[in-house]
């Protein structure tokens, strides 16, 4: 592929055809990455309607805003739009749009499958969300069996959440196996591992490790839907079936899932520090290899989830050191960010502001989780809102901060124009006070009170009224904050400043291509020297500008 | 919540040392940050310095990290070993449960907890145990996943159909114990609540002679009534 002799990029015009049926019919990684990354956007206004409509429903005590039953939909929905229709799909967007510009490839080894992938995302959207024609899950974040069995919930409503979550599931597989064929295969010349940026090694770690949880889930999921409509006993007790079995396969996969979405941010904030900061990053091997860690053991770490089930002492103490276990890469990661801005001259633009955002979220969230860790404590804390709390303080901070820092660092590359800083500001200082008005309560409210999760309501003389009211203001504080964002995109589009195909001065590839860049991504497979090429080129740039400038100057009759 | 069980003591301790450990990391964190941002924004002519951590500062690093989660790690296991310990009932406890925990079957179900007693006397929703004995709660469930929380008595714990699951405590004082079911369980789930009585053993005693009368009386009434042709 990357010959001396020159490619055959176009033979003939293409047929010029409308603009959206040519973005849905193209397998071009950009093209298949920028409907991801909109999609998500849009699903994440969903989830943050959803979230909205249950925080008011538990303002007050006792409150008959929503009915139990709406009010589980929304949990339901909101658990599948958040997680399989935005985190996700956010993050694995990113990803298949920058990875291959990153390592210098000039499209990706198995396009099609990409396509297909987008595609299935697409049909798992709409099934989730066509089952609102009958009606919707009523099972839970997590549809635990034996709830999500057709003897508790007869409707259609676990059928549609399955196989929705199960296409879109489906649909990420494709595109990891795509992404990793991509990475392993179609690196420009000289881009060994050891100079692959840091964004795109996160993406082949994801990739890899949808790769291992994501037919888990699919594995589940098929289980769910053969013992609601073809007699099947997995999960059904009494006839040799395990309730506990979907509660193993499930955790592996949400918590697989949930050490992606802080990969996906952890290795953006890696890649927009040392821009940001002029200074390369710390340690480039003890970063991505704290990822590779972080995507081992946290996955293994599923049964933290599990430590109030019937399981032996054994497995309790075996999630607990996985769980803990993750305090070393994930201080190390969070050790050589912050190291690499010591020293630095950080300009404090929106991309970094989101960036040091997330990385206080992610703190916040994770400091928590190393209680929930500790076996007694979880015995406690397991199920009380101070795990919606830490659960939201990390995936919020990886998802929304870290996925907005991607966002606002990359939109000039995705579209050609810059977002408004201004707003961009806003934004961020509204969700950041926000985030801390809408959890710090349920903080509280779960260590000293005990206030159940997923509940549609809480008595009255519990002691958690205050606390309820003020995270209920939070979360339309954050809700705005983050509207804020979604606007500034939409106006940015077609508004925003114009940008330069090097926004940012940045180190890697993907600033060498045009913004947005040309459907072929580089006319000519970039020679890569180090693991900065994009400053190797603008040195490159410099001394032959100073070249010509002195033979120019030489040349000059002297007066 | 104040802890009334030696089992929630260590709990409670534990939660402490956990809040600690988990303040220790956020705020040196966001410590950091703050510093960072504060002292290295850019200004005009000032020149980032090019450097990159060596090896040996990473291995400092991972080795601080490391002797911070072992330290973790064997205080959990220590106080989750404490607390695990099943009490003996004490000199105020009931007679019949010195040598052997008095245990109570309990059983989850969409959205109420039933509690069967040793003399086949039943309640719903309200457990009445004896102070200062050490009570054995042997939790079923016989439809969906629920979980069993009384904070104040002892750690939650999953009743899963088809399993069974413990949870042990010695309540120290007498007064009314309030929990509510922890796992998602379907449409009331909000309203699945419990509540434990604490009282003496002797009222224990008349409380479940009395209920396995009342019982009795009501099971007779309706036989009677069936006998009679009458429906119920």
């Amino acid at each position: 592929m990357n010959g001396t002799s020159p490619e055959v990029v176009v033979d003939g015009f293409p047929r010029r055809r409308p603009r959206w049926i040519a973005i849905a019919t193209s397998a071009d990684h950009k093209d298949v990455g920028r409907v991801m990354i909109v999609g998500a956007l849009g699903f994440l206004f969903i989830a943050v309607v959803e979230l909205l409509l249950m925080r008011l429903q538990l303002a007050v005590p006792e409150n008959s805003l929503l009915t139990p039953v709406t009010f589980n939909r929304m949990l339901s929905l909101y658990g599948a739009t958040a997680i399989f229709l935005f985190a996700i799909p956010l993050a694995f967007g990113l990803f298949y749009y920058l990875a291959p510009l990153q390592v210098g490839a000039r499209g990706t080894a198995l396009p099609r499958l990409g396509q297909i992938g987008l595609w299935l995302y697409i049909a798992g959207a709409t099934v989730l969300y066509a089952g609102f024609l009958f009606t919707p899950s009523e099972a839970g974040v997590n549809p635990l069996a034996p709830l999500s069995e057709l003897a508790f919930l007869p409707n259609n409503g676990v059928d549609a959440w399955a196989a929705a979550n199960g296409l879109a599931t489906l649909g990420f597989v494709l595109i990891a196996i795509n992404l990793v064929a991509t990475l392993r295969r179609m690196r420009a010349p000289g881009m060994a591992w050891r100079r692959v940026p840091v964004f795109a090694w996160a993406a082949a770690i994801c990739s890899w490790l949808m790769l291992v949880i994501g037919p888990v889930m699919l594995a589940a999921i098929s289980m769910l839907l053969i013992d609601r409509n073809f007699d099947g006993i997995f999960f059904a007790d009494g006839s040799g079936g395990a309730p506990l079995l979907w509660e193993h396969l499930s955790w592996i996969f949400y918590t697989g899932a949930y050490m992606l979405i802080l990969i996906t941010a952890l290795g953006a904030i890696a890649e927009i520090i040392p821009v940001f900061a002029h200074k390369p990053l710390f340690n480039r091997a003890a970063v991505t290899g704290s990822l590779v860690a972080i995507a081992v053991i946290g996955t293994l770490a599923w049964m933290q989830n599990m430590l109030t089930s019937p399981i032996g002492i054994g497995w309790m103490y075996f999630a607990m050191v996985m769980s803990l276990a993750l305090i070393v890469p994930f201080g190390l990661v969070i050790f050589n960010l912050i190291a690499t801005m010591i020293g630095g001259t950080l300009q404090m633009r929106a991309p970094l502001l989101f960036s040091l955002g997330a990385i206080s979220a992610i703190s916040i969230g994770l400091g928590s989780e190393i209680s929930h860790s500790m076996v007694a404590v979880a015995w406690r804390l397991h199920n009380t809102t101070d795990a919606t709390a830490a659960t939201h303080f990390a995936l919020i901070g990886g998802s929304v901060f870290g996925g907005f820092a991607a966002l606002h660092y990359w939109f000039p590359k995705l579209t050609g124009r810059t977002m408004g800083e201004t707003l961009a500001r806003l934004s961020f200082w509204t969700m950041a006070i926000g985030i801390l008005v809408a959890f710090v309560p349920l903080f509280l409210a779960g260590t000293d009170h005990g206030q159940v999760v997923d509940a549609y309501k809480f008595f009255s003389g519990t002691g958690v009224s205050a606390e309820n009211l003020i995270a209920t203001i939070g979360t339309f504080i954050l809700a705005t904050g983050i509207l804020l964002t979604l606007i500034n995109a939409i106006l940015s589009r077609t508004n925003g400043a114009r940008a330069g195909h090097d926004q940012w001065g940045g180190n890697t590839l993907e600033w060498f291509a045009l913004s947005p860049p040309e459907p072929h991504n580089f006319d000519v497979p970039p020679d890569v020297r180090s693991d900065q090429p994009m400053r190797d080129i603008r040195e490159a740039i410099a001394n032959r500008t100073r070249r010509d400038e002195r033979a120019a100057r030489e040349t000059q009759p002297v007066a | 919540m104040a802890p009334h069980s030696p089992g929630t003591d260590q709990i409670d301790t534990l939660l402490w040392i956990g809040f600690v450990a988990a303040t220790i990391v956020i705020v040196a964190i966001n410590v950091a940050l703050i510093y960072a941002v504060h002292c290295y924004r850019g200004s005009r002519g000032a020149e980032p310095r090019q450097i990159r951590g060596g090896r040996r500062t990473q291995f400092r690093a991972a080795a601080g990290l490391t002797v911070f989660a072992v330290a973790i790690f064997v205080v959990s296991v220590i106080y989750t070993g404490k607390a695990r310990e099943t009490p003996t009932t004490g000199p105020a406890g009931l007679a019949s449960a010195r040598s052997a925990p008095l245990k109570i079957e309990t059983t989850g179900q969409q959205w109420l907890w039933r509690y069967d007693y040793p003399n086949e006397a039943f309640s719903y929703y309200k457990l009445v145990v004896p102070v200062d004995t050490t009570v054995e709660l042997d939790l079923v469930s016989t439809d969906v996943i629920h979980t069993w929380d009384v904070p104040q008595l002892a750690g939650k714990r999953d009743a899963v159909p088809g399993k069974t699951n413990h949870v042990v405590f010695r309540a120290d004082e007498e007064g009314v114990y309030h929990g509510q079911a922890a796992t998602f369980s379907g449409q009331a789930y909000g309203a699945m609540r419990t509540e434990v009585d604490v009282v003496s053993p002797q009222e224990y005693e008349d409380f479940i002679k009395r209920q396995k009368t009342d019982i009795q009386a009501a099971q007779d009434r309706v036989v009677g009534l069936i006998e009679k042709g009458e429906v119920p």
